[in-house]
């Protein structure tokens, strides 16, 4: 263990951010670097306990306490080989990740957690620096084809990981550049897109193939996929949003969160914009949606130089710390304050939406609203609402985001073509315990599989994948898995 | 006798009381027989009754062969006895049944005809069976004495004695061997010209009304030497009644089945010129079977002397004093130990022998002397040796002597010369009868004197070490945790909250093989002991090579390397591998199999090896090196354990074993416990090289922050593995490196018999498991890790996970999951989340973790409604909290089990930390915070008279689940005011916990502090608490003998104190297994409902309950489950006081974390007992008592197809003892614990007005030494009244004169004062709590006191306070674990004032050695005139300072007091000549005790 009384010498401390008023004027990230001697203390505190719940609630199954003692002894190397047998892709889930490992954090039960993503980010930043992160390039090659379709979190841990197998992978990503939502998803503020491509070329060095602008079922046959490859994994994501349909619905200025935002990670990244410019300056700006998507809205509104950003959660507002009803160490729905909220925006919970109003050009220019009173389940979970009577409002308007979350992965082309079995909620139907769809041959992982979820979730279902499909190509595998010996598959 | 239970006859313990009584000048008489029948009867509380009190354990007398005697009476059958010496007598024990019993004689006749011996005739010994119990009777032999001449031919009578021997084996074994077997059998107690025994499973008391010859005036001897037995008996025997033919033993031999196989590989090699080879193939093999440890013991005995070595010779050799890293011995005897060391290990265990030939009589003492021996020498030529004094009443007048036997140390009455010998001459003359140093100059090997090796060993590389690691299997916890520690600190690393996950056999990780291997430890029948603080009794010498002939002297005996301890570095195990001294070389095997998966490869692999050994024997080679470096992708190391094992056992099949040395060259050694199990397998040293290159790599790569070169870093891990052994071998009371080599003190759980039989042979394994291909299979899948062709992405050790839970590490039954759904649902006071709680914790069928995973309930019955079943709050009162001290947990943590506990009716216990007496008082809502279960532990902290008077129950902790056979230490830093007061110990200062009670060494001293917790509180029930291990059955069966109420048997999981990770992890057995154990062989014995037995070992859930009642438990323990309710997050941190939750530290800011609450805790148990219903509902049961040990309700799960754990046969578990018909399944009659007699209840009439008003009372009575206890029950009616302060001082005056038992003032409490004319036994001023003694020799004595020893051992165990006044000298550990008692005594044995914290200690005269080990406070002051104290000081833990200003007033005060009271002739000398004797007194000062007050003082400011 790092120190057996950090944690009572030292209290939980994050990195200096560039304040809110310097930051909001560039997309460039603001979170900076501990002092080595203030990461040396963060990861003191790690009490190395006999249960690391973090270890448990991570749900790549990151082993916490072993890289924070690694870090406090500065064994860089070492902290990075810990890092990464768990984790390909720390540079993302350090910065983006909402930790869940952090509330499951057993100093979390009566003191703040310990800083488990920052160190992380750093660990994965010291070893860039020192130039541990090089190509691995599997020595011997199996001659097995995999395909992977998609190339958010999900598909890129599919590929590194059965790349490392031994097999030859090739990604086919229908956008321009890889990355998923990592890319046109993610503003740059939270994550430039250089750590994204630092990867890539990472993996095309390990020998992945990357396929763009291969829109499989459209550009490309599945048909010739099937025939060509051994086996190929969806990874698509679920990328149909939940849409709001109400009265002014078509009106203009009423956009969906991704189509805002993938449009400024573009012109941030210096690609051609080829839609109908959206942008919040000058305009109120209403986010409707109290989520993570929301926040990256808010972000980017205020970089527009919006006129005013407001965003609305229709779930009341969240209690400001644990209930008894939910205990450390379960993830807990919190009020939670996120840096695109430090830069301003006014936050209204319980609030209906009852329609865009249009002004005669069909432009939105308000927002007619009303206040919701919620009854609660005996296990204080919000159950059913009313609307306030007299309550309703109209605020003016000028963009409305749609961030209410995504419903299911687009059908229409590659799963229709597939006729592949859906779940009960509308994903591709495939188990966790191997990952096969009801085709042969053809896997699922991350949103797609599982619906939407965290980045943290997409690089373990990815991992996860790869090892059933290693499994199921070569009868075993010694690909990790999160909950398995390695000595087991001996 | 088939056994299907778990019960094993070779289990059996005993010990006992012993003594003699002889004329030293060898007058023969009548009277030495009866007054040794005297001895033996007034030492009848040492002996012990079984199940009826009138069938004892055994008791039995040797004396001289009385010719005039045996003369008449054999005229009377018409045989001539010709003279004394001229004819040999045998006492035989024949069947009852006349067929088998003729069939005997037949063949005993005839073996005499073969040796040519004359049998004069038989003479039927007659017996009087009045009064003897039914089961004694029931294997009552026909005995009768048979009468051999000795051919003419022999003119020595010790020739003949010869023959006679060789006729004994021969025939027993040829009767054995044909005859068919009933349940008498066929025996010779004795068969000699010299001396004849007389004896049988009988009481003390019987042993003279049943043998009407012993009261024949005729019969007479110059000895009686008598033996009492206590044993743990399951089956009656008569034939294991002592004294055997040479001796008596009080003890027990911890390393026998070691010593057995070692003799019985030397037997191939045995040459005497005594005995013609027709006649050693005739007497081989030397020990008879079946027998109990101390006969063996006299087998070996007999051997050795009648091949040509003097009586005390060979007690020399077999029980040597401690000589290794002794500075004070003297050289030539130093020489002689050595010498007999390279080829005889010793028969290690607690002994006190007594022992004859005929003609030399005499005693001896084990090296640690934790055995009484008493003895008094007369005016009137009479010696009295025994277990006690004053078991023969003797006239204070013709008393020359009164002295004990000191440790290692022996004394011999020679009848022929009709003299004394002393223990310095008698090994004088022994030690210098041979040239023994010069022969060790001449052949001895030093290491440090062998040339440097002729090919240098080169270090592992990085990819080597880990290519290396992962082929043996090593995970970055063993070198995080493990390794790592070792290296930086030489200690073994601590953890605490014991163990949850799964037995090797059940757990899906591949396992080392020694984790199969659970290390036994001493419990109640002997002690373990303190290998740091009584390290001069400790050795790890060894020698390699060849042991030579036992029978004969040869100075080649010890031609071989002698080692100082058996770790060997790289570079010393090259020197040996280039030894050659013409005669004396090295051969290297490889210990590999072939990496095919093919079944029997491993076996062949083996079979090769144990070829290709026995070869090298034959070639000549003194040393095999086991060496498994030549491993490569297609051959995988045999592990290293089995390897060394099936060598070891292959090579004493064949009588080669002693003529190697074995060193093991493995890569799968790295952490104590592998390298205990390979020398308990016979490894004579270890080389660990991959963990050595394990540390230089750790080095380099930086994992260790330290500054220290790997040089130093291997020297601390070995140091650490060094330390480790020592406290394996310690634990279970074993103090050398040799007797504990092959002598296997393992319990296997999970191999199959074919491989124990084979390879670990004569182990004790009982429920089967894996054969040797699933052995080889968990092998492979490390070594193809290794040497796999496959990419693996990130290259890592695996985790392990068996001391912290990982994901991909071991099962942990407490995982995240479920310690979140139990303390969310206690918390909710949700029923439904605890069953998903228990649901998790009770489904084991994907992975499991617990023996009782493997079972189902079996209905036998129909199920009824739950409103049948009795209500809950009949059951709350059936569960107890396990034994924490407040200390270990905070306060909080601690008071709110207690609050709960109450709450429900059932019992919190103390744990070992003493009690703050503000939890007496109720708080005001009605709750209190007293714990009904008082503990009392080895270092008696706290244990007052009114801490006893407190309680519900005593418990005795005799080994801890954690850490069985260990003691503890509780650092300086935790002890705060508070804790330090609620100890009786100084805040600031360490305490240590000893490993053993020093009051209980033997089966007989618990009962005696069985007896004393009794009289301290007749109210309260005494719980003894044992931990489960093969043979805890037996133990138990012992214990309810005497006459414990309660009977705890902890499983090896649980334990939330600090303890080494290995002895978390190997030692001890899980609870389903002593508990069935334990219930099966009370049944057995007929002794199963006199105790309630309870169990305790992470029960979690009810259905753990419902198993444990069903399996013979009637109350339960939950601890772990109920700190995890209270916010235990199972940080494992205990032993570092940073636990995050409060629950187990004394840090205040962490205090304040703490959040537990009463109701929480109220609700687990709620929940326990609500499923316990629902499952006694279903199972048909209406109450707790109608369930208990109904085990066919139990049965087999079915679908269990694991490869490894579907082989095991748990049907021994399962297995149902009948009852008898009047003895029940569960606690039906109460003990009887003899209180009825004492001599208390007089002391308390004449106390009565003392009590009642204050008023001062003063009264003589007599005493003698079966007068116990004396005091405790009139201290325990003050204490009830008058709470801690007592009455005023001296209000109480009781004058005794005479001999007092054991336990004189026991637990006496302020304003008694005792007052003793004569002498005492052991624990004199035991738990003194306030009461003032005094004590000298008669006035008639005509002896000088000082110089004469007046009380035995271990005086002022545990005292808190009061103060004593002896004159005259007292035993070993006088004033042990003493906390605040003032005393004065005239001398003291060995180990004074031993962990002492507190009082003042005045000794006025010599001391043993090893004075002060581990005293932390207290002061001891030595009048030291002979200026030679400071080498019998153990001055790790104290100053030798000069007496001060403010030493002086107290020295003054108190030595005139002890003048005042005593008549000191020495107190009057010192106080005569004050000013110059005070410069004679040293003071012993404990160095933080110091430290602390002299703090303090600086605290106070100056005004």
């Amino acid at each position: 263990m790092a120190k057996p009384t950090g944690f009572l010498e030292f209290t939980r401390e994050l990195p200096q951010k560039r304040p809110p008023a310097e930051r909001v004027n560039d997309y460039y990230e603001f979170v900076e670097r501990y002092t080595d001697e203030k990461l040396n203390q963060q990861a003191a505190r790690c009490m190395d306990c006999g249960i690391p719940f973090c270890h448990h609630g991570c749900p790549l199954g990151n082993v916490i306490p072993e890289f924070n003692d690694a870090v406090y002894r500065k064994s860089w190397k070492e902290a990075y080989d810990i890092l990464t047998s768990t984790n390909n892709f720390p540079e993302f889930t350090g910065r983006i990740c909402p930790a869940p490992c952090e509330t499951s954090c057993v100093l979390g039960i009566n003191q703040p957690a310990i800083t488990i993503e920052e160190i992380e980010k750093h660990i994965i930043e010291i070893a860039f620096d020192h130039g541990f992160v090089k190509a691995q390039r599997p020595n011997v090659r199996t001659g097995k084809k995999i395909a992977v379709v998609g190339s958010g979190p999900a598909g890129l841990a599919v590929a590194a990981q059965l790349n490392y197998a031994g097999h030859n992978v090739t990604v086919f990503e229908r956008d321009d550049l890889p990355g998923g939502l990592l890319r046109y998803g993610i503003p740059d503020f939270k994550l430039e897109k250089w750590v994204v491509e630092r990867r890539i070329k990472l993996m095309e060095e390990e020998g992945i193939v990357f396929s763009c602008n291969s829109n499989v079922g459209v550009d490309i046959s599945i048909n010739d996929l099937l025939r060509e490859y051994h086996a190929i994994v969806l990874a698509g994501g679920s990328t149909i949003p939940r849409d709001l349909s109400i009265p002014g619905r078509e009106l203009k200025g009423v956009h969906f969160a991704m189509d805002f935002l993938k449009q400024q990670n573009k012109r941030v990244s210096d690609i051609k914009v080829e839609n109908e410019n959206i942008f919040a300056t000058n305009k109120n700006v209403v986010v409707i949606g109290g989520g993570d998507t929301g926040s990256d809205c808010v972000g980017t509104s205020n970089r527009h130089k919006a006129l005013s950003v407001t965003q609305f959660e229709l779930l009341p507002k969240p209690p400001d710390s644990r209930t008894s009803f939910m205990p450390w160490p379960t993830y807990p729905m919190l009020m939670k304050t996120t840096s695109s909220h430090e830069e301003g925006v006014q936050r209204n919970w319980a609030i209906a939406t009852k329609e865009f109003v249009g002004d005669e050009n069909g432009n939105l220019k308000a927002l007619k609203i009303v206040s919701l009173e919620w009854k609660f389940t005996d296990d204080d979970k919000p159950a059913k609402f009313v609307e306030v009577e007299g309550s309703e409002t109209e605020i003016p308007c000028e963009l409305a985001l749609l961030a209410m979350g995504f419903l299911h992965p687009q059908y229409e082309g590659l799963l229709e073509q597939l006729e592949i079995e859906l779940d009960e909620r509308g994903n591709v139907r495939a188990s966790e315990k191997n990952y096969h769809t009801n085709i042969s041959k053809i896997f699922a992982a991350g949103d797609m599989r599982r619906g939407q979820s965290l980045v943290v979730w997409a690089i373990s279902e990815g991992r996860e994948c790869a090892r059933k499909v290693d499994e199921y190509l070569m009868g075993h595998s010694l690909l990790e898995a999160k909950d398995q010996n390695i000595l087991h598959e001996l | 006798m088939a056994n299907k239970g778990l019960y094993h006859p070779e289990f059996e313990h005993d010990s006992c009381g012993i003594g003699f009584v002889a004329n030293i000048k060898s007058n023969k008489s009548h009277q030495i027989i009866s007054d040794a029948l005297t001895i033996l009867e007034n030492m009848e509380h040492r002996g012990a009754c079984g199940c009826e009190p009138n069938t004892g354990d055994g008791a039995g007398i040797l004396i001289q062969t009385p010719h005039e005697f045996f003369f008449d009476e054999c005229l009377k059958h018409g045989i001539h006895l010709p003279t004394y010496s001229k004819y040999g007598v045998g006492v035989l024990f024949f069947p009852k049944d006349i067929r088998l019993r003729e069939e005997c004689r037949d063949i005993f006749n005839r073996s005499a005809e073969t040796l040519g011996l004359e049998i004069l005739g038989y003479r039927r010994v007659p017996v009087n069976t009045d009064g003897i119990g039914l089961t004694a009777l029931s294997v009552e032999p026909e005995i009768e004495q048979v009468f051999i001449a000795c051919p003419d031919h022999i003119n020595n009578p010790i020739n003949f004695e010869r023959k006679l021997f060789v006729l004994r084996n021969y025939a027993a074994q040829t009767i054995n061997n044909t005859v068919r077997k009933d349940a008498v059998g066929f025996y010779v107690a004795s068969l000699s010209y010299k001396t004849v025994i007389y004896k049988g499973q009988l009481t003390s008391l019987q042993l003279r009304n049943y043998y009407p010859d012993l009261s024949n005036k005729k019969i007479v001897s110059a000895f009686g030497l008598i033996h009492s037995r206590f044993a743990t008996n399951t089956f009656p025997s008569w034939k294991l009644a002592q004294p055997f033919r040479y001796i008596a033993h009080n003890g027990e031999i911890n390393t026998l089945q070691g010593n057995l196989n070692w003799l019985r590989t030397s037997e191939k090699s045995f040459v005497s010129q005594y005995f013609s080879k027709e006649e050693m193939e005739m007497l081989l093999p030397v020990v008879e079977q079946g027998q109990s440890d101390s006969a063996c013991l006299d087998n070996m005995i007999e051997l050795l002397t009648l091949c040509g070595r003097s009586l005390p010779h060979v007690m020399m050799m077999l029980i040597p004093e401690a000589w290794d890293g002794n500075e004070h011995m003297d050289p030539i005897k130093k020489a002689f130990y050595e010498f007999h060391a390279s080829f005889m290990e010793p028969w290690d265990g607690p002994a006190s022998i007594s022992f004859t030939d005929g003609r030399l009589i005499g005693a001896t003492l084990d090296r640690n002397g934790l055995r009484p021996s008493r003895y008094c020498i007369t005016t009137d030529d009479r010696v009295i040796m025994a277990s006690e004094t004053g078991v023969l009443p003797i006239d204070p007048k013709l008393i020359k002597e009164k002295g004990r036997l000191q440790p290692g140390k022996m004394f011999v009455v020679d009848l022929e010369e009709g003299r004394i010998i002393s223990d310095d001459e008698i090994k004088k003359k022994i030690c210098s009868q041979k040239p023994y140093s010069d022969w060790l100059n001449k052949y001895k090997i030093r290491l440090e004197e062998l040339p440097e090796p002729r090919v240098m060993f080169t270090h592992l590389e990085h990819r080597q070490v880990f290519q290396y690691q992962k082929a043996f299997g090593y995970t970055t916890e063993d070198l995080d945790l493990l390794i790592a520690p070792m290296a930086l600190t030489g200690k073994e690393p601590t953890g605490s909250m014991g163990s949850d996950v799964p037995l090797a056999v059940l757990s899906n990780e591949p396992q080392h093989l020694s984790s199969y291997f659970k290390q036994l430890f001493a419990q109640v029948t002997n002690p373990p002991i303190d290998p740091i603080r009584e390290k001069l009794v400790m050795s790890l010498a060894t020698f390699v090579g060849n042991n030579g002939n036992l029978l004969e002297e040869d100075p080649l005996s010890c031609h071989c390397v002698a080692l100082k301890h058996p770790v060997l570095s790289n570079h010393e195990l090259e020197k040996i591998r280039s030894i050659d001294t013409g005669i004396f070389q090295a051969k290297t095997l490889q210990t590999y199999f072939m990496a095919d998966g093919k079944p029997g490869s491993l076996q062949r692999g083996i079979e090769r090896l144990c070829r290709y050994a026995v070869d090298a024997v034959a070639d000549g080679f003194e040393v095999l090196i086991l060496s498994d470096r030549a491993i490569d992708s297609e051959h995988a190391a045999i592990p290293s354990l089995l390897a060394t094992a099936a060598v070891h056992h292959h090579l004493i099949k064949k009588g080669l074993r002693g003529q190697v040395g074995l060193v093991i060259e493995a890569g799968d050694v790295w952490e104590v416990h592998h390298f205990a199990c390979l020398i308990g397998f016979g490894a004579t040293c270890i080389n660990p090289y991959l963990a050595l290159s394990t540390i230089r790599d750790m080095k380099i790569s930086g994992k260790l922050m330290t500054d220290l070169n790997s040089t130093d870093l291997k020297k601390n891990y070995v140091k650490a593995v060094n330390e480790g052994l020592l406290k394996v071998f310690s634990k279970m009371g074993i103090s050398t490196f040799q007797s504990y080599q092959g002598a296997q003190i393992f319990e296997i759980i999970g191999i199959d018999k074919s491989v124990i039989n084979k390879y670990f042979t004569g182990a004790t394994s009982r429920i089967e498991g894996m054969g040797l291909d699933e052995i080889a299979n968990e092998t492979l899948v490390k070594h193809f890790f290794s040497f796999s062709r496959k990419n693996i992405p990130i290259e890592r050790l695996t985790v392990g996970g068996a001391y912290q839970w990982k994901r991909k590490g071991e099962f942990h039954l407490f995982n995240p999951q479920t310690i979140h759904l139990l303390q969310y649902s206690t918390r909710m006071n949700d029923y439904s989340i605890f069953k998903k709680y228990s649901k998790l914790v009770n489904d084991q069928t994907e992975k499991a973790a617990t023996l009782r995973s493997l079972f189902q309930f079996k209905n036998n019955r129909p199920s009824i409604s739950i409103d049948e079943v009795e209500p809950a709050e009949n059951i709350y009162k059936r569960f107890a909290t396990g034994a924490m001290s407040f200390g270990s947990i905070s306060w909080e943590a601690h008071t709110t089990l207690a609050i709960a506990m109450n709450r429900l009716g059932g019992k919190s216990n103390t744990g070992e930390g003493g009690e703050d007496e503000i939890r007496y008082v109720r708080l005001p809502n009605g709750d209190s915070m007293r714990s009904a279960i008082k503990q009392v532990a080895s270092a008696r902290f706290g244990v007052t008279s009114e801490y006893l008077t407190e309680a519900e129950e005593l418990q005795i902790k005799m080994a801890q689940g954690a850490k069985p056979g260990e003691g503890g230490q509780l650092p300086g830093h935790k002890v705060d005011d508070w804790i330090g007061r609620v100890r009786h110990a100084t805040a600031g200062v360490g305490l240590i916990s000893p490993p053993p009670h020093h009051d209980i060494y033997s089966i007989e001293d618990l009962a005696q502090l069985i007896f004393d917790l009794k009289n301290a509180n007749r109210n309260a029930r005494i719980n003894v608490k044992l931990v489960s291990k093969a043979g805890v059955g037996t133990i138990a069966a012992g214990v309810a003998k005497a006459k414990a109420d309660v009977i705890l048997i902890s499983g090896h999981d649980g334990g939330t104190g600090a303890s080494p990770l290995s002895s978390i992890k190997h030692a001890g057995l899980p609870w389903e297994l002593g508990l069935a154990e334990t219930h099966q062989t009370l049944v057995k014995n007929k002794l199963r409902s006199r105790v309630i037995v309870q169990t305790d070992g992470q029960l979690k859930t009810g259905r753990d309950i419902a198993i444990a009642t069903l399996l013979g438990a009637e109350e339960w323990g939950v601890a772990t489950a109920a700190l995890v309710v209270e916010g235990c997050i199972m940080m494992r941190k205990c032993h570092l006081n940073t636990c995050p939750v409060g629950v187990a530290t004394q840090n205040p800011e962490l205090r304040k974390r703490f959040t537990g609450e009463a109701d929480h805790v109220v609700n687990l148990f709620k929940f326990l007992t609500q499923e316990l219903r629902e499952i006694m509902a279903e199972l048909g049961f209406r109450t707790i008592n109608e369930m208990v040990g109904q085990v066919d309700y139990l049965e087999k799960r079915e679908n269990i197809t694991h490869p490894k754990f579907s082989k095991l046969d748990l049907s021994p578990i399962l297995y149902k003892e009948p009852a008898s018909k009047f003895t029940g399944l569960y606690k039906s009659e109460d003990q009887d614990h003899g209180l009825a007699e004492v001599l208390d209840w007089k002391l308390l009439k004449a106390a009565q007005p003392a009590i009642d008003h204050l008023q001062k009372v003063r009264h003589s009575f007599n005493i003698q030494n079966t007068d116990r206890t004396t005091g405790t029950i009139l201290s325990n009616e003050i204490s009830k009244k008058y709470k801690a302060q007592g009455l005023p001082d001296d209000t109480i005056h009781f004058k005794f004169s005479g001999t007092a038992g054991q336990s004189f003032a026991a637990f006496n409490t302020r304003g008694v004062t005792l007052e003793l004319e004569g002498d005492a036994n052991d624990y004199f001023g035991k738990g003194l709590s306030g009461a003032k003694l005094i004590i000298y020799p008669s006035k008639d004595a005509g002896f000088v006191p000082e110089e004469n020893i007046i009380i035995g051992n271990v005086a002022f165990y545990g005292a808190t306070s009061g103060e004593a006044y002896i004159r005259g000298k007292a035993g070993e550990r006088f004033c042990v674990r003493n906390s605040g008692a003032n005393v004065v005594v005239e001398g003291v044995g060995d180990h004074g004032c031993e962990y002492m914290t507190g009082g003042n200690a005045v000794i006025l005269g010599e001391t043993g050695r090893n004075f002060a080990a581990g005293m932390s406070g207290g002061i001891a002051y030595v009048y030291n005139v002979q200026h030679n104290f400071d080498s019998l000081c153990n001055k790790e833990m104290v100053d030798l300072d000069p007496v001060d200003g403010e030493d002086e007033k107290v020295l003054r005060h108190m030595i005139a007091q002890h003048y005042q009271l005593t008549n000191s002739t020495v107190a009057k000398f010192i106080l005569n000549d004050f000013e110059n004797q005070l410069k004679n007194f040293i003071k012993v000062f404990p160095k933080d005790y110091k430290k602390i007050l002299v703090d303090t003082k600086e605290m106070i400011p100056v005004k």
